[in-house]
């Protein structure tokens, strides 16, 4: 018999209080490990996906800003701004672009993905790291086939997978609404999102053929490639200086801030929401205490009657006080553990017109981990800490003629 | 044990100490057999707010090592504060109190805790054994404190448990337990420090007239053994054990006599 068994005896004689207790405590610091491990994930899953889209790459689109849909501008990107856009210093290269969502159909099912039509030669430049699994992208006057993203390839939905040279059945949605077949000239390997476009659910044709079947010569949006990331900003400054609110430009570096932002801000609420759901565990501690040590009032005087001193009612209590916090630390690791993916989920983004899911697997660091361990011990201590000195200082025989 | 008790009367008047005494003391304390507890001139007030209350004037008394003394009068005589002040759980307003030689005055509170933990064993009319512990575990409580090792703790407390009969019911919890077997474990725990002294506080105050000789029995036991065993009690029956009772009346000490019982044993 020691301290600790002593503790565990008295957790267990009042289980319905400890339990409250600990549940207090378990919700509040799991929230905490919930919310830094999720947004931890969205940092980490945020700077693969600006890596991925390159770091030089600007992007513009027509009309006012990216995410509103309310643009004043009636501005369209056309072949006649590509000389324009090139002349601007530092840009390599501009490469145009249309997009819109298309469904595809497959062994009797539909899936939904983005047809993008793009210079097929200049998609490694934007997309680093982009490689086929099999055959090779539609050549540039090439009006028939297509290169197919790897999950609308190898859907986990439907037992038919696509192959080479083999034909597909699509529909586009939007502007004109038309059946289209292609022939698959190439899968994409497996890519993941690159912010607002999931690659994996992208159908890639020619720009030529894409100026067909959108029938239109207004492009969706155009690539700048600059020479360098150091002067994308000044690039950037170019074109707001030569359109104006015409179009809207974006790097992947003001998208990154900007999305950085908003979870930003996000996790603070989250955070608050655990700081105080972690004080009001400690609050419900403190109570406690004072509740259990007025109860064993009796219990204490006889406890100096036989001898204890003051420090050794306070290690008792202070005992009972660690065991709650190391539970419930327990209890909460796990249980962050389990929420974080759950926040994950939700903590999404995407935008209109493009078929893709955010959502990023939460990051776990020790650090993080450890505290949520360790962190309600000492709030334990803290909460209890009060109602345990006043114990130890009980006056013994007012404290036995207590009833 | 015979030896010439120190009367009080109802106004206590003081009674000049023998020079010898003093040296008596000293060499006593040394070899040993300085008296077990010794109360001098012993004052204790109350107060609540302006209202003072004394619940003893000027009490003294020597109690040797190895004495059987029943404390007895009417409640609110102040016995039982007598007795606090003599198990070293209350301090005297004024007045001197020595547990084996060792004057309690500029003792510590934790100082004073351990005298309680080494010297003194208490034993109450309510028991007062720790509800959600086992009486196994509630025996060995006060050697907590105490730097022993665990297996040492328990087989000293099965010891003392097996000698008040009691062995059987290691694990069970006070409630499960009759009030004379629940008052058994209380002496196993008074006695498991090894005090050599023992107080018990109207500890028949709660048990029917069986279980009251049967628990005065096992603390002629434990006085035969050589421990000093002070009771307080109102039960006529009970201070018929011991050879000593000094009688309180009024804060002060009415009555101190002895009356020598024959060991039939």
């Amino acid at each position: 018999m020691n301290y600790l068994t002593l503790a565990v005896n008295a957790l267990l004689a009042r289980k319905t209080r400890s339990a409250l207790t600990i549940v207090g405590i378990i919700i509040g610091a799991s929230i905490i490990l919930a919310v830094e491990s999720s947004s931890a994930g969205m940092s980490s899953g945020i700077s693969s996906q600006v890596a991925k889209i390159g770091a030089n790459v600007l992007t513009i689109r027509a009309g006012g800003a990216m995410f509103s849909s309310g643009s004043t501008s009636t501005y369209k990107l056309s072949p006649q701004d590509m000389p324009t856009l090139e002349a601007i210093s530092h840009v390599e290269k501009a490469v145009p672009y249309y997009s819109d969502p298309v469904t595809v159909t497959l062994g009797g099912e539909s899936l939904s993905g983005t047809l993008i039509g793009i210079d097929p030669s200049a998609l490694s430049h934007i997309y680093s790291g982009l490689s086929l699994v099999e055959g090779g992208f539609p050549a540039a006057s090439d009006y028939t086939s297509a290169a197919i993203g790897d999950s609308i390839a190898h859907p986990t939905s439907s037992t038919v997978q696509l192959e080479v040279n083999q034909a597909v059945q699509m529909k586009i949605s939007g502007a004109t609404s038309t059946n289209l077949a292609f022939i698959v000239k190439g899968i994409l390997s497996p890519y993941g999102q690159a912010l607002f476009n999931n690659i994996d659910q992208d159908v890639f044709i020619s720009l030529q053929a894409a100026q067909l079947y959108f029938k239109s010569s207004y492009y969706s949006g155009i690539y700048i490639i600059v020479d360098s990331a150091d002067n994308v900003g000044t690039v950037e400054t170019a074109i707001k200086a030569q359109y104006g609110s015409d179009v809207s430009v974006m790097s992947s570096g003001s998208i990154a801030s900007s999305i950085s932002s908003i979870t930003g801000s996000l996790s603070i609420y989250e955070e608050g929401i655990a700081a105080v759901s972690l004080f009001v565990a400690a609050i419900m501690t403190a109570n406690t205490m004072f509740v259990t040590v007025m109860e064993r009032t009796k219990e204490i005087g006889v406890l100096k009657a036989i001898g204890f001193r003051s420090r050794e009612v306070l290690t008792m209590f202070l005992a009972e006080c660690v065991l709650t916090g190391l539970v419930g630390g327990v209890g909460a690791t796990m249980l962050g553990y389990v929420l974080a993916f759950v926040i994950g989920g939700g903590n999404s983004f995407g935008s209109p017109g493009e078929a893709s899911s955010g959502g990023s697997t939460p990051v776990f660091t020790t650090g993080w981990m450890l505290f949520t361990l360790f962190f309600p011990v000492v709030i334990s201590i803290g909460a209890g800490l009060y109602p345990a000195w006043r114990a130890s200082r009980m006056n013994p025989i007012s404290a036995l003629k207590y009833e | 044990m015979i030896h010439s008790p120190e009367s009080g009367e109802p106004s206590p008047a003081r009674l000049p100490k023998p020079v010898q005494t003093t040296e008596l003391r000293t060499a006593a304390t040394v070899s040993g057999t300085a008296p077990s507890i010794e109360v001098a001139d012993v004052t204790k007030v109350y107060s609540i707010g302006h209202i003072t209350y004394p619940a003893l004037r000027n009490v003294s008394l020597k109690i040797e090592r190895g004495d059987f003394v029943s404390i007895t009068g009417p409640s609110g005589s102040g016995k039982s504060t007598l007795l606090n002040i003599i198990g070293a759980l209350d301090r005297p307003t004024s007045g001197r109190v020595k547990i084996n030689g060792v004057d309690l005055k500029h003792l510590s509170d934790d100082q004073l805790a351990r005298i309680r933990n080494r010297k003194v064993g208490f034993i109450y009319q309510s028991f007062n054994l720790i509800p959600r512990l086992t009486v196994l575990q509630n025996v060995q409580m006060p050697l907590m404190p105490r730097k022993m090792s665990q297996r040492d703790r328990e087989k000293r407390s099965r010891e003392l448990l097996d000698t008040v009969g009691l062995g059987r019911k290691l694990g069970k919890h006070p409630a499960q337990l009759s009030g004379g077997e629940q008052q058994r474990v209380a002496i196993a725990r008074a006695l498991v420090t090894k005090p050599g002294i023992v107080i018990g506080d109207e500890p028949t105050g709660n048990l029917d007239t069986k279980t009251t000789r049967q628990v005065m029995d096992y603390m002629s036991k434990v006085n035969r053994s050589g421990i000093t065993v002070v009771i307080v009690t109102h039960n006529p029956e009970v201070s018929q054990y011991t050879p000593r009772i000094i009688s309180v009346r009024d804060g002060a000490i009415e009555k101190d006599q002895v009356v020598p019982k024959l060991d039939l044993f």
